[in-house]
C-alpha cells in the first residue's frame, strides 16, 4: 500500500466534491481522485474563440433566492463556499413552445407563484383555480419532503409517521404526474403549462412520479432558479478549493481501475497507474454501473446489489449544441432565457419520437446572456441547445468515421427547429459552434451508453421507490454511492445534496465503528 | 391548519398504492438476474468514444520522406492491432519525447487524410526550426522501424460547414502547408465537403512540398484549387511576394462568401494581422491555426529576468527545480522532466491546466485562454506561463 486515507472519494463530479468537503470538514484525512484533469464531471464549461460555454447547467434549484428556503444553499452554507460562488437570479421559468400545426402552443413563464398564476390565467381563463390547487400540492410536497428529511427515514417504520402529518404527499406519492392531473380534472392548457419541465427529468408524464416532478416545480417555480456568474465550472472550482483548504488532497488525472473489497467491505482503490490507496471508507461518485460491473469483481458483490442493478434501466443520453453567435440577443431577436421546444405537448409521444436520429421531437435551450447579459463580449451571444435520446439503441450504429456528420446532422435539425419556433435567424451568425453526442458524455465521464441522467426514474424505480427501499438488501459494505445514479436521481441540486448524505452517512458510521473500538 | 385531504382514488387506495412501492420494487430486484450487466466500455456509444479519443496511440515509423536536409515527411502506422484514431482534417497530434534527461511534447498537424487513419497510417511532416529543440531531435534521429508514442488527434482548426463559408481560402507559409494538405486529401477521397483555394507560400519553388500531389487533386477535384506564392524570385505561374489582402481578393470568389484559415510562421500572421482587417470579413471567417507561443511575448515589460525556484506539488509530495522568467512553466516543467499532461503548447487545449500554489506570473494577454473560474481560483496554463517569483504549483 502506498498511501493511506480515512476516506476516499472517487470522482469529483458534483457529488464527488460536495462529499469530499463534507468528509474535510469533519476532520477526516480523505483523499478525492478524479480521472479527469478538471472537476465537475458535466459541470464545467469550455472556451472556443472569444466564448466559455456553459457545458451543462440549466438553471440551478435549492438556493431558493426568492422564498430563503433552500436545501443546497443550506449545504454550501454547511461546507463554506457559498461565499466563493456569485448567483444570478432568474426571473423567467420557461418558454414553451409546441411544433406541431394542430397544438399551437407558445406560452412564456415568470418564476414566483403569483406571478406564474397570473400569466397562465392570462394564457387561458379560468385557470387561476387548478394552478393554486396544483400549487398547493407542490407545496405539502415538499413539506413532506422536509418532514422526511427531518426523519432522516423513509420506508415501512416511519410511513405512518409522515401519513399522520402530510396526509396528502402519502395520498399522491404512488401515482405519477398524467393519474394525479387526472384525478383533479386540470384543465390542458393548465397541464401543458405545468408539465413544461419533464424534459428536465426525462421521463413521461405518463411514468414520471408525481412527488418527484413537483418537488422540482415548486423549487424552481416558488424557491426561484439561479445561475452561477463563472459558469457551473466556477461552482467545482469553488468546492474543491474549500476541500483542499480543509486538508483533503484532490488528484487528477488518476483514474480509479480496481475497488479493493476484503471480507465484504470496499477498503482501497488500485489506479491505473498501479498506485495502491488504502482507506476505510470508500465513497463513490462513479455510477454504480460502472463501480459493479468494471471496477469489483462479482465474487465481491452480494447477489442482492447485483439484482439491484439489473432491476434498475440506464436513463436517457444526453446531446448538445452549443453556439457562440456574433450579434448581441436583441439584434438576433433572442428573448428568453429557457426555451423548450417539443414535437407536441403529449409527453408520451415526444419520449417515443425521441428513441431516433430522424428528428428532433424536444429541445431545452438556453439564451445565456438572457440570465448574465455580460456572460460573451459585447454584441454577441450564447445559446445552448440540449436534447435527450430514449432509446437504448440511438446512436447504436455511428463509427468513427461517420460520427462527426452524425452529430453535425442532428444539429441542423435542432437549429432549423429553434429557428422555425422562434423565428430567430441563428445560421447566418454561427461563429462557433461545438457538439457533444452521447460520445461526449462518454468521453469525459465513462457514462455507460452516455446516459446523462444515471438511472430511468419510472417503474419501480421512482424516486418514492428509491427513497423507500434505500436501506435494503446485502451491499458491499463500507462503500457508499452519490451522485446522479443515487437515491434523489438526476439533477444538478440532487447531486450535490446526494454527496453531503452520502459523507454524512459515513460519517455516522465511522463514529459509531470507534465507539464499539 | 391542516390541508385538505384530496384523495386521487380513494382515500384507503391511495395509502395502499404507496405502501406497496416496497414489495413492487423487491420484486422486481428478485426477478433480476444475478448476473453482473455488461462492461459499460462495450456499448457503441462507449466504444466510438474510446476509438476516437483513446489516451495514447503506440505507432511505429513506416516510411520516412526526405524532402530537404531540413523537411522530413514521417508515415506512422500502428504497432499491431489497434486502429489509428480517426480525426478531422486540420486537427494536430502531439507526441511525448524524450530528449536527454527531458521529457519535452511537441504538437504536428497531419498532413494526411482521415480516411487514411482507417487503413493505419497517419502522415505528419516536421521541418527543423533554427535553434529548436524538438525539431531538430526529431529529424536527426527518428528511424524507420522505431517505436513512437502519439496522444489522439486534437485541434479545432477544422472546416465546420455549419460555421463557415462553402469557400476556405487556405494560407499556408512553409510548413504551414500539412494541415491543408490534409484537408485538400480530404476533400479529394471524399471525407471531406467544401471548396479549398489554397495560397500555398514559400521563398522558393524548392522549397514547396508536395507540389506535384497538391497539382495532381486541383486537377482532378475541381473543389481544390493550388497558388503558389513565392516571396523570392520569379517564376512563371507563381504569384509573387507575400500573401496579403491583394492576393486573397484576387483569388476569392466573386460573392466575397469565404473563410479565411491560415497556418504558418509568426511572420506570416503579423503580416496577415495588418492585412486581413483590409478585407472587410466578420470576425467568424477568419481562423488561425498557432503551435506554440510567440518568441515575442519574452520582450515583454512584464518578463522579469533570471532564475526563480520551482516547487512542484505531485500527490502531496514536494519536489525543488529550477524556472526561468525568460522560459515558460512548461518549459520547465519538461526540462525537469516532470510528467505533466500537455497537448497543444499554445494556451488553448488546456490539457496542461495547473493550480498555482503561490507566487507571481505573467500570462501573455491574447493567448490567456483561461476559463473565468481558473483565473478566479488562480489555476494557469503552464505551456503560456512566465514566471516573476519563486512559485509553487501543483501537477496532476
Amino acid at each position: 500500500m502506498d498511501k493511506k486515507f480515512d476516506a476516499i472519494v472517487i470522482g469529483a463530479g458534483n457529488g464527488g466534491l460536495t462529499a469530499a468537503t463534507r468528509m474535510a470538514l469533519a476532520g477526516k484525512k480523505t483523499l478525492l481522485v478524479e480521472k479527469h484533469n478538471l472537476p465537475g464531471g458535466f459541470a464545467t464549461s469550455f472556451v472556443r474563440g472569444r466564448f466559455e460555454f456553459e457545458a451543462s447547467l440549466h438553471e440551478l434549484c435549492g438556493i431558493g433566492p426568492i422564498t430563503g428556503r433552500g436545501a443546497l444553499k443550506d449545504s454550501f452554507d454547511l461546507l463554506g463556499v457559498s461565499d466563493k460562488i456569485e448567483w444570478v437570479s432568474l426571473d423567467e421559468a420557461f418558454r414553451v413552445i409546441t411544433l406541431n400545426d394542430e397544438e399551437n402552443i407558445d406560452y412564456a413563464m415568470p418564476i414566483g407563484k403569483e406571478k406564474f398564476i397570473a400569466k397562465a390565467e392570462e394564457y387561458c381563463p379560468g385557470a387561476r383555480e387548478s394552478c393554486e390547487l396544483l400549487f398547493s400540492f407542490a407545496q405539502q410536497i415538499s413539506d413532506g419532503v422536509d418532514f422526511i428529511s427531518a426523519l432522516k427515514s423513509f420506508g415501512f417504520d416511519t410511513i405512518k409517521d409522515v401519513y399522520n402529518e402530510h396526509m396528502n404527499f402519502i395520498n399522491v406519492a404512488g401515482y405519477t404526474v398524467n393519474q394525479v392531473f387526472e384525478a383533479l380534472d386540470i384543465p390542458k392548457p393548465v397541464r401543458d403549462i405545468f408539465g413544461a419541465y419533464w424534459c428536465y427529468l426525462g421521463v413521461n408524464l405518463d411514468e414520471l412520479n408525481f412527488v418527484h416532478y413537483f418537488t422540482m416545480l415548486q423549487s424552481y417555480l416558488v424557491d426561484g432558479a439561479v445561475i452561477p456568474k463563472n459558469r457551473s465550472h466556477g461552482i467545482s472550482c469553488a468546492l474543491l478549493e474549500r476541500f483542499e483548504e480543509l486538508g483533503g488532497e484532490a488528484w487528477f488525472n488518476s483514474m480509479v481501475k480496481k475497488i479493493i473489497v476484503k471480507d465484504g467491505k470496499a477498503c482501497g482503490v488500485v489506479l491505473d497507474d498501479g498506485t495502491t490507496v488504502e482507506a476505510d471508507y470508500i465513497i463513490s461518485d462513479v455510477s454504480p454501473y460502472n463501480v459493479l460491473t468494471k471496477l469489483i469483481d462479482k465474487k465481491d458483490i452480494p447477489d442482492f446489489q447485483i439484482q439491484d442493478l439489473n432491476a434498475k434501466k440506464l436513463a436517457v443520453k444526453g446531446y448538445a449544441v452549443f453556439l457562440g453567435l456574433n450579434r448581441s440577443m436583441e439584434e438576433l431577436g433572442l428573448k428568453n432565457h429557457t426555451y423548450f421546444i417539443y414535437d407536441s405537448a403529449d409527453t408520451v409521444k415526444v419520449a417515443e419520437g425521441s428513441k431516433k436520429r430522424d428528428k428532433c421531437a424536444l429541445q431545452a435551450s438556453v439564451c445565456l446572456n438572457a440570465g448574465i447579459p455580460d456572460c460573451s463580449p459585447e454584441g454577441t451571444s450564447i445559446l445552448y441547445m440540449t436534447s435527450v435520446f430514449t432509446g437504448e439503441e440511438a446512436w447504436g450504429d455511428v463509427t468513427p468515421s461517420n460520427y462527426v456528420k452524425e452529430k453535425r446532422r442532428y444539429a441542423e435539425i435542432m437549429i432549423d427547429d429553434f429557428e422555425k419556433a422562434t423565428g430567430v435567424n441563428l445560421r447566418d451568425h454561427i461563429e462557433e459552434i461545438e457538439i457533444a453526442a452521447p460520445m461526449t458524455y462518454a468521453r469525459y465521464t465513462d457514462a455507460p451508453n452516455g446516459t446523462i441522467y444515471g438511472f430511468d426514474a419510472s417503474g419501480t424505480n421512482t424516486i418514492v421507490h428509491r427513497l423507500m427501499t434505500m436501506g435494503m438488501g446485502e451491499k458491499v459494505q463500507n462503500l457508499a454511492f452519490c451522485g446522479g445514479y443515487t437515491q434523489q436521481c438526476i439533477g444538478f441540486s440532487p447531486s450535490y445534496q446526494t454527496g453531503v448524505m452520502a459523507a454524512e452517512q459515513t460519517l455516522k458510521k465511522m463514529d459509531k465503528e470507534a465507539a464499539e473500538k | 391548519m391542516k390541508n385538505k385531504i384530496i384523495p386521487i382514488t380513494s382515500k384507503g387506495k391511495d395509502f395502499v398504492n404507496t405502501v406497496k412501492m416496497i414489495p413492487d420494487r423487491l420484486v422486481d430486484v428478485k426477478k433480476s438476474s444475478k448476473e453482473q450487466a455488461m462492461n459499460p466500455e462495450l456499448f457503441n456509444v462507449n466504444r466510438v468514444a474510446a476509438a476516437l479519443h483513446p489516451k495514447e496511440q503506440k505507432l511505429v515509423i513506416r516510411k520516412i520522406v526526405e524532402h530537404s536536409a531540413d523537411v522530413k515527411s514521417y508515415y506512422l502506422t500502428w504497432t499491431g492491432g489497434q486502429a489509428l484514431a480517426y480525426f478531422r482534417a486540420g486537427q494536430y497530434l502531439s507526441f511525448p519525447i524524450k530528449i536527454g534527461d527531458s521529457v519535452v511534447t511537441r504538437a504536428y498537424s497531419l498532413a494526411s487524410s482521415p480516411a487514411k487513419a482507417l487503413v493505419g497510417e497517419y502522415h505528419i511532416m516536421i521541418k527543423r526550426v533554427p535553434d529548436g529543440f524538438a525539431s531538430g531531435y526529431i529529424l536527426d534521429n527518428w528511424k524507420v522501424g522505431d517505436k513512437i508514442t502519439a496522444y489522439a488527434p486534437e485541434g479545432c482548426f477544422t472546416y465546420e460547414p455549419l460555421r463557415d463559408a462553402p469557400t476556405v481560402i487556405g494560407v499556408a507559409g512553409g510548413s504551414g502547408i500539412t494541415p491543408f494538405l490534409s484537408m485538400a486529401r480530404a476533400i479529394d477521397d471524399g471525407s471531406e465537403d467544401f471548396n479549398l483555394t489554397l495560397l500555398y507560400g514559400a521563398k522558393t519553388k524548392d522549397e514547396l512540398v508536395f507540389k506535384d500531389e497538391l497539382d495532381a487533386i486541383a486537377e482532378r477535384n475541381e473543389k481544390v484549387k493550388v497558388v503558389y506564392v513565392l516571396s523570392e524570385g520569379k517564376s512563371r505561374g507563381f504569384e509573387r511576394g507575400f500573401i496579403g489582402a491583394d492576393l486573397i481578393k484576387k483569388y476569392a470568389p466573386e460573392d466575397g462568401k469565404y473563410s479565411i484559415f491560415a497556418c504558418g510562421p509568426e511572420g506570416m500572421y503579423k503580416f496577415l494581422g495588418q492585412e486581413i482587417p483590409k478585407l472587410g470579413l466578420e470576425r467568424k471567417f477568419v481562423r488561425m491555426e498557432m503551435f506554440g507561443v510567440s518568441k515575442s511575448a519574452v520582450l515583454s515589460d512584464a518578463i522579469k529576468e533570471g532564475e526563480f525556484k520551482m516547487t512542484v506539488v505531485y500527490r502531496g509530495d514536494k519536489t525543488e527545480y529550477v524556472c526561468n522568467g525568460k522560459e515558460t512553466i512548461l518549459t520547465a516543467l519538461e526540462r525537469a522532466a516532470v510528467k505533466v499532461a500537455v497537448r497543444c503548447r499554445s494556451g488553448e487545449c488546456g490539457f496542461c491546466r495547473s493550480k498555482l500554489v503561490s507566487g507571481t506570473v505573467y500570462i501573455p494577454e491574447s493567448i490567456d485562454r483561461r476559463r473565468m473560474a481558473d483565473a478566479q481560483f488562480g489555476y494557469i496554463h503552464p505551456c503560456c506561463t512566465y514566471p516573476t517569483s519563486d512559485i509553487e504549483i501543483k501537477i496532476d
